[in-house]
């Protein structure tokens, strides 16, 4: 019983080992984010109220600290698109986050107040646009049981897989956390920047 | 797949095997809260506190459908709640003994507030034996879990893994903990419910307060304190037992009374219009009277 216990934990310690390469730190002059390298080529997504500042800057899981370019962003859905001048990053494995249920279990690495990589896990609550709630009205979310706090924003909320199902975005409460589903994302950088990836 | 990816859909799928039998109950201002089939008949059970309103109770079902309901019964001690709908053929879900259930086992708590099932997730924190609760009502288990217990979950199940229900969670019965009414509770409220529209309480009609018993009668009691008859009401279950003021009541039913507090859970517990033996001491002596158990008004 207890080895299949440890073996969880192993696999969850391998998974967030993995994980944690694609994820960066954004530097922005005040308090800073998270970020996810999406390409190998220097693309990194984040949210739209991380990317503000007058000069941004990306530290890689490497340890390198690079400048970084807006190429997008968009506002109301709180994301934007970064580029750095480099290639061969680990970019992270994207998921469905339209197949996401509840009950599955998810995890988001970031910064929370400045901490680097810290993790955090959880079941998702719910997905879609059905809230009730003020500012969540009318909006498409993955809400999830997940301690987000300021420095976890802009980076991934994955799968049990390693697969980035959202990008961690605000808190609903100290025990519920809030993601922008990675679709529309998918869909954001496809309309920007007439990307496409794989869906 | 890996262990961790084999937990997560078992998770996943306990949520969605358990959804049909999960309903939204619109019965307050605000976000709705969660109800249970409780029968394919359109039977709901749900938690008291969230039934603000008697009349235009509505009932969102899995597939979209909104039906309006009725009040069955409430009992605000056990915080239990019964609604019956028009709906037929309705997904009744399994229901688990708690005998099966442990401190650490992994539990979910299930809501539908909105359209969808949501789920948040713990583990079992503390399971007593039988509690009654702040306001009198009798729990068959204590059952505490650290589920998040998200607006509009009061009246969901906790799930255990295997996609039984172990409880109906309540976030009504202690203010700030996650608690759920056990499967016992539940089904004995719900048919008293379906059959008198309220649940009887036991009541006696005296007024006592814990008194020290004298040396010989502690030994002969095999207790220290006993309760003293202060006053008895006029027309109530002690005065046509013959309990008189000055009596000193050391047992009911077979249960010790010490503490004011034995005759409260002993009453919450106990069947009205039941005969029961009641051990007293009066005139510096032990013995026995017959008592009817009344009804709390």
């Amino acid at each position: 019983m207890s080895s299949r216990i440890q073996q969880l934990n192993n696999t969850a310690a391998d998974l967030v080992a993995r994980v944690s390469k694609s994820v960066v730190h954004i530097g922005n002059g005040s308090s800073g984010g998270a970020g996810t390298v999406w390409h190998p080529d220097g693309l990194i997504v984040t949210n739209a109220h991380v990317a503000q500042g007058e000069s941004l800057w990306a530290t890689l899981s490497d340890g390198r600290s690079l400048r970084a370019q807006v190429l997008a962003h968009d506002r109301r859905r709180d994301i934007a698109a970064l580029s750095v001048d480099a290639t061969g990053l680990p970019a992270i494995e994207l998921g469905d986050s339209r197949s996401l249920q509840a009950g599955q279990w998810v995890f988001a690495l970031g910064h929370p107040f400045g901490v680097r990589d810290a993790l955090t896990g959880g079941v998702a609550i719910g997905t879609g646009s059905n809230w009730n709630q003020g500012p969540l009205a009318g909006m498409e979310w993955l809400m999830l049981g997940l301690h987000l706090r300021p420095g976890n924003s802009g980076g991934p909320v994955f799968d049990t897989e390693g697969r980035m199902v959202g990008i961690s975005t605000a808190l609903d409460g100290p025990e519920s956390g809030l993601a922008v589903p990675i679709h529309l994302a998918k869909r954001f950088l496809q309309d920007s920047l007439r990307l496409t990836t794989a869906a | 797949m890996t262990l961790l990816t084999e937990l997560s859909d078992t998770l996943a799928s306990t949520v969605t095997k358990a959804s049909p039998s999960i309903v939204r109950v619109e019965a307050r201002r605000g976000i709705p809260a969660t109800g249970i089939v409780w029968s394919a008949d359109g039977i709901i059970v749900t938690s008291h506190h969230i039934v603000q309103h008697d009349e235009a109770i509505k009932i969102g079902l899995d597939g979209g459908e909104t039906v309006s309901a009725e009040l069955v019964g409430r009992d605000p001690s056990t915080d239990l709640a019964v609604l019956r709908t028009d709906a037929k053929d309705l997904t009744v879900p399994s229901w688990a003994k708690t005998d099966g259930l442990s401190v650490g086992h992994i539990v979910l708590a299930l809501g539908r507030p909105g359209k969808t099932v949501q789920a948040t997730f713990g583990v079992v924190s503390a399971l007593g034996d039988s509690w009654v609760t702040p306001s009198g009502g009798r729990l068959d288990r204590f059952l505490q879990t650290d589920v998040v217990m998200y607006p509009g979950f009061s009246g969901g199940p906790l799930m255990d893994v295997s996609g039984s229900i172990a409880g109906l969670n309540t976030s009504g019965v202690l203010r700030g903990i996650s608690m759920a009414v056990p499967h016992g509770t539940v089904k004995a409220t719900v048919e008293t419910l379906l059959k008198h529209g309220r649940v009887k309480r036991g009541y006696l009609g005296v007024g006592t307060q814990p008194v020290r018993l004298a040396e010989a009668l502690a030994k002969q009691a095999g207790q220290e304190t006993g309760l003293m008859v202060v006053s008895v009401q006029p027309d109530s279950a002690a005065e046509k037992a013959g309990l008189l003021q000055g009596d000193v009541i050391i047992a009911i039913g077979g249960e010790k009374m010490r503490h004011v507090d034995d005759l409260l859970t002993y009453l919450s517990g106990a069947a009205v219009d039941q005969k029961v033996d009641a051990e007293i001491v009066r005139g510096g002596k032990l013995r026995k009277i017959a008592v009817i158990i009344g009804e709390r008004g």
